[in-house]
């Protein structure tokens, strides 16, 4: 993870500001940075979006393929999640250095989404036991500037918004053999249903409190941090510390808490963005990546 | 600016892909017509006046086809009378991906510069480029696309364009025309306009039927099973339910077909095919799905002769006996027996035939018969049916619905009036697939430029033999000599025999247009009184003929033998030669007769006769075969070009002395090229017949108690040559035509792809063709492999290639089976012509095969087969009992045998002008209500003077 030096003298600022509900760039504590999303960036896959949250920029694609489906969930599909941290990002992931991250950022996110009470995972199975759809997530880190997490959950979120399935048909002829039809019409897909996916909330313990969205500084003050998905209602689907450090069994209540306030708070805009931007249509002008 | 196409595709493995091609529009793609002012284009296409006679567009304007006019009427599309229509980039793209023949049809007009079609690519250009709308399907998105460009250009024409010039959208579905109308375009129904092409009536003939004007025609009783969709056939054959062949309708009997299954095993099965029904419209040639039929349903094949008489309106009529002929007999005839479930890829091609036109006169409804009797008879329509009458017309076929008796078709051009020369030789070589227009500027920049002569180089490549007294045998009136012989005696006391063939692969180099047209070619055809060259005429008639007098490159085949034509040593050359005389089979043999003659000529002759005497017995002691067939020479009137007389070809003892060392030439080749290339030498074979071929014969010769041994060719030759019946000179060549019916086909084949190289008819281990490059194209690759063996020549991959090789065979063997097949139709149209010229002649002839019906009758005088039919469909016949095991057919009290004696008159049927015929009627034996007594007219007794 990409780091940044600071000094006592920072540290203590930083710390007193937090304490003061001041953050250095003027935020709350439960404030996100500037935002941007865009969806349907990169047209050779299914489902793609960009977010860009400070200076940390994350773009999603989802390709969906006809697989088998797991055998002891043989009426589901499943999601794959590969997280690619490009050197253009930060320095430290030329050569292999982004390997671990990325692996551990991975799983992270298998156990956030994969689950069915956020993705409705029956609805990508074809024919139990036989074919279902298995959505390839691939994460590209394009810049590191902290709160990857909620980044990569938030762009993952509108890339499945986004994602249009092709409509098949199963036929069936009369030896029992199964053919996969597709249908001819580019427009005939399936959607699917985002309403249960969950955002994650990153929440940095610093000093006494904590704060939502840290920066590199911020989070450079940190010892520990703890990532909360939470669902649209406000449930909690998944908690995990990260960082050195530990918490006492206060504040990680305290930090739900807030995870859950500031999670529930995120969603409803989000949902409302996208839509809009889908009811553009044609019209809609891309922005895209020089833009 | 980019735009880019999505769509979804399956993958082979069965995953689905989303694809992604990026699409850039122009705005420099302009409209191709002389009569625009705004785009910058540098030449146009589209004429400024573009009027056409039309009622109902009697202004300028310009056609803009949709994607299934196009399709279906591509016939009236390439008239002349067809011009300045644009051609959208979307139709053109459909119609590739829907018909390559078609598609290819297209791109001919449009690259001819007087029809004066622009292809307009409308999918690139930023105006008419459309995207696909949600809910759209895919030919929606395309007619759309087609009226967005019809609408710019009408909107650009108005603009840009002198005043009235418009353009007019032809398309024959309804819902397009509707919306087309209502977005204020010109639009008209196909047939519509070019029924208003007044001055062109004859195009409406041309029309394809479509769906709606079908369903007027026919009943809406389902008189066929349906056709199984692709992906049910696909996955019963798959399965092993369905077998896919080719399908092969019988000569004989419409009702009947036999399917050939390419199966695991090397030798395919056959699939038998009876009645209407289980036909399922299938055509001669198309690739089927069938399904095997229950053992106890299978049947034999029947020896009834049937041909589809029925009246131009029975759609209705007799399908009731049609549907359960023939209830097969004897259980061990009996074969696998199927019935058509799918057509997996229809092989229709246009057909020459004629018109039977109907007897309502006011229809436009006629049948179409074609030439080729496996091909059914087509349902046209039709306006100048009394034109056409009379007629050879080429007709395609459109359709065949499943409540149609006759497929339909129409009208796609004449080829001139029935029984005049021209237009039957025209017939017979467009039945018989035989290339023969003329050959193209391409093909003929490849010739050397005259005059030409031999350059010092090639004689410094070649070994001078022009010292040597060469002579050429031939038949008379030949022009394309391709091998010359001769022979000398040696110091050693040994004879040097050479033979020389033209050199023809020095003027064809591999690869070029001319010797791709060649390899196409395959073969020169020759037909009675023409000639279809392989090569052009100034190769085969000039300079690779090995004329008299003149220097010729050639390449030979040098023997030393002794006196007795053992084989001391084999070289072969590349040479110059000048032959000292071209003979005919006639004058050579004078020359060998005349023993006043002592020039060298005649002397090189002798020493050839010689040698050919023991060549020939030592071959037929080793088991060649002798068979025989009758070949017919017509004597031609030298103005009409009309036989004035025809006999069988007399054979003389040059003819098997010039056969004996070409025989040897080409087995002394066939041995070095394979000795040099194991894997690609292309060499000739001919299998051994299946014993059950023989079956025929052996009832036959033991009806008149002669035994034929069939274990070996050596044994079957023998017991030929002992077969003799006392009182009945002529058994013997009977028995040998016979047994040439029973022989396989000799086939090219590439030493990489096969093991048994046996040629049975010569007895030869390993045979090829070497002697004839000018006229057969087999040479051509067998001189260049021996080039390249004695190091004369360079290689080149395709050569050394076996699977291109083989692949050429196969179209070699084709050739030469529609050459031989175009050949035997030639003599039978001169035949019925000559029967035409003579009125009724009584000739005996000989019972050469029996039918459960008929007779068939050989008259040994022309050579010429006919059958007696003792039933017919109007009156009830005699009583016929017919036994398989004779076979024998008893006719009332009388039964036929082969080989019985019989008298019969011979007439040229030509009541029925559809097909002239020649009809054979029995005088004796006399069997009351069938024979006919014999005709008073006797048969002109002063035979004309003969030419030659």
């Amino acid at each position: 993870m990409a780091t940044v030096q600071v000094c006592e003298a920072e540290k203590v600022y930083i710390l007193h500001g937090i304490r003061d509900d001041l953050r250095v760039d003027g935020r709350g504590c439960e404030d996100y940075r500037h935002m941007e999303i865009e969806t349907d960036v990169v047209s050779n896959t299914d489902g793609s979006a960009k977010v860009t949250l400070g200076h940390t920029a994350v773009l999603v694609g989802i390709k969906a393929e006809i697989g088998k489906p797991r055998p002891m969930v043989p009426d589901e599909g499943y999601l794959e999640f590969f997280v690619d941290c490009s050197a253009n990002a930060t320095p430290e992931f030329e050569g292999r250095g982004g390997e671990e991250l990325g692996m551990e950022l991975s799983t992270t996110l298998y156990k956030v989404f994969n689950n069915k009470h956020s993705v409705d995972l029956k609805s990508l199975c074809i024919t139990a036991a036989e074919h279902c759809w298995v959505l390839y997530v691939d994460v590209l880190l394009l810049q590191c500037d902290g709160n990857l997490y909620d980044a990569i959950s938030i762009a993952i979120k509108a890339a499945l918004f986004n994602t249009k399935i092709p409509r098949v048909h199963i036929s069936v002829d009369e030896e029992g053999g199964k053919e996969i039809e597709l249908s001819d019409d580019p427009y005939d897909c399936m959607r699917l249903d985002v309403t249960n996916v969950p955002c994650i909330v990153t929440l940095c313990k610093v000093g006494h409190r904590h704060v939502v969205d840290a920066t590199l500084q911020e989070k450079a003050c940190s010892v520990a941090s703890l990532i909360i998905s939470v669902t649209q209602k406000g449930t909690i689907t998944c908690v995990r510390k990260v960082g050195g450090g530990s918490l006492d069994p206060e504040s990680i209540f305290e930090m739900t808490e807030a995870g859950k306030r500031v999670g529930k708070a995120l969603h409803a805009p989000l949902i409302k963005l996208l839509q809009q931007e889908e009811s553009l249509g044609k019209k809609r002008q891309k922005v895209g990546f020089l833009g | 600016m980019l735009k880019s196409k999505t769509f979804v595709k399956k993958t082979r493995s069965g995953g689905v892909m989303k694809i992604v091609r990026e699409h850039y529009l122009r705005d420099d793609i302009w409209c191709g017509s002389e009569a625009c002012t705004i785009c910058k284009q540098e030449s146009t296409v589209l004429e400024k006046d573009a009027c056409s006679d039309s009622t109902i567009c009697p202004y300028p304007h310009y056609l803009i086809p949709d994607t299934n006019v196009v399709l279906h009427q591509i016939d009236v599309l390439e008239d002349p009378v067809i011009r300045n229509v644009i051609i959208l980039q979307t139709v053109l793209q459909e119609v590739r991906h829907r018909s390559a023949p078609i598609y290819k049809r297209l791109k001919d007009i449009i690259h001819e510069k007087e029809k004066h079609f622009y292809t307009f690519t409308n999918e690139h250009h930023r105006d008419t480029f459309i995207e696909r709308e949600p809910g759209e399907s895919a030919n929606d998105r395309n007619d759309r696309a087609i009226r967005t460009s019809a609408d710019w250009y009408g909107q650009h024409l108005k603009t840009a364009g002198p005043d009235g010039l418009k353009v007019v959208l032809l398309t024959n579905d309804q819902g397009n025309k509707q919306k087309a109308e209502e977005s204020g375009l010109l639009v008209h129904r196909f047939e519509e306009y070019i029924k208003s092409l007044i001055a062109h009536p004859e195009l409406v003939d041309r029309l394809a039927l479509s769906n709606d004007d079908k369903n007027e025609i026919t009943s809406s009783k389902v008189l066929f099973p349906e056709h199984l969709p692709l992906s049910r056939i696909q996955a019963g054959i798959k399965a092993g339910s369905f077998l896919q062949g080719t399908f092969r309708a019988s000569r004989d009997n419409y009702l009947e077909a036999t399917v050939f299954i390419q199966g695991e095993s090397e030798d395919g099965t056959e699939v038998l095919i009876q009645g209407l029904q289980n036909l399922n419209r299938a055509v001669h040639q198309d690739v089927v799905a069938l399904q095997l039929l229950p053992r106890n349903q299978w049947v034999a094949p029947s020896s009834v002769v049937l041909q589809d008489e029925g009246a131009a309106k029975d759609d209705n009529g007799d399908e009731e006996d049609e549907g359960k002929v023939l209830i097969s007999t004897a259980e061990t005839a009996r074969k696998p027996t199927g019935k058509v479930v799918g057509i997996i890829k229809r092989n229709w091609r246009p057909f020459c035939g004629m018109l039977n036109v109907s007897q309502i006169k006011e229809s436009t409804r006629h049948l179409f018969t074609p030439a080729d009797r496996r091909i059914p008879r087509i349902r046209i329509e039709t306006r100048q049916a009394s034109t056409l009458a009379g007629q050879r017309i080429m007709v395609a076929i459109d359709g065949w619905p499943k409540d149609s008796r006759y497929p339909n078709g129409h009208f796609v051009r004449s080829l001139g009036n029935a029984g005049e020369k021209d237009t039957e030789q025209e017939v017979l070589l467009l039945e018989h697939d035989v290339p023969h227009q003329a050959f193209s500027q391409a093909v003929l920049s490849y010739l050397p430029k005259m005059p030409w002569a031999i350059t010092p180089e090639d004689m410094e490549k070649r070994e001078d033999l022009r010292n040597l007294t060469v002579c050429s045998v031939d038949p008379p009136g030949c022009t394309d000599i391709d091998d010359a012989l001769h022979c000398r005696e040696l110091e050693n006391g040994n004879l040097e025999v050479g033979v020389h063939i033209a050199d023809v692969s020095h003027f064809i180099r591999p690869g070029n247009a001319l010797d791709r047209e060649a390899a196409n070619r395959g073969t020169t055809v020759y037909l009675c009184g023409k000639r279809i060259d392989m090569v052009p005429e100034l190769l085969s008639s000039n300079l690779c003929s090995l004329q008299s007098t003149v220097d010729r490159l050639a390449f030979s085949c040098i023997w030393e033998m002794t006196h007795e034509a053992e084989i001391l040593k084999t070289r072969f050359t590349k040479s110059v030669i000048n032959s000292k005389a071209s003979l005919t089979y006639a004058e050579a043999q004078m020359r060998i007769d005349d023993t006043t003659k002592n020039d060298s000529i005649t002397k090189n002759l002798r020493g050839l006769n010689k040698l050919a005497k023991i060549l020939k017995r030592r071959r037929i002691e080793k088991g060649a075969l002798t068979l025989s067939s009758l070949e017919v020479r017509f004597h031609m009137d030298s103005e009409t070009h009309d036989p004035i007389d025809l006999q069988t070809k007399e054979l003389q003892e040059t003819n098997s002395m010039v056969e004996e060392f070409m025989l040897l030439a080409n087995i002394s080749v066939a041995q070095k090229i394979y000795d040099e290339f194991s894997e690609c030498a292309l060499l000739r074979k001919h299998p051994a017949p299946p014993p059950s071929n023989y079956d025929i014969l052996m009832k036959a010769a033991k009806s008149k108690h002669v035994d034929i041994h069939t274990d070996s060719a050596k044994a079957l030759a023998d017991s030929l040559d002992v077969a003799r019946v006392d009182g009945f000179p002529y058994f013997n060549t009977l028995l040998r035509i016979l047994a040439t019916r029973c022989m396989m086909q000799a086939v090219y084949f590439c030493s990489g792809m096969d093991s048994d190289f046996h040629h049975y008819g010569l007895a030869s281990p390993i045979y090829t063709h070497f002697t004839s490059p000018i006229r057969r194209y087999a040479d051509i690759i067998v001189h260049r492999l021996l080039a390249v063996a004695i190091g004369a020549d360079s290689t080149y991959p395709d050569l050394m290639d076996k699977q291109k090789q083989s692949a050429l065979c196969n179209n070699l063997n084709y050739r030469h089976k529609m050459a031989q097949y175009a050949q035997r139709s030639s003599v039978a149209f001169h035949t019925q012509l000559f029967f035409k010229n003579r009125g009724i002649l009584n000739e005996e002839g000989f019972v050469l095969f029996v039918r459960k019906n008929a007779i068939i009758v050989l008259i040994p005088k022309f050579g010429l087969e006919g059958t007696v039919f003792f039933d017919s469909k109007d009156k009830t016949g005699p009583k016929l009992v017919f036994d398989e095991e004779g076979p024998t057919l008893m006719v009332e009290q009388h039964t036929f045998h082969i080989f019985d004696k019989v008298k019969v008159t011979i007439s040229l049927d030509d009541t029925n002008i559809q097909h002239q015929k020649i009809r054979m009627s029995l005088i004796h034996p006399v069997i009351p209500g069938v024979s006919v007594s014999a005709s008073d007219i006797e048969p002109q007794t002063k035979k004309p003077r003969l030419d030659h």
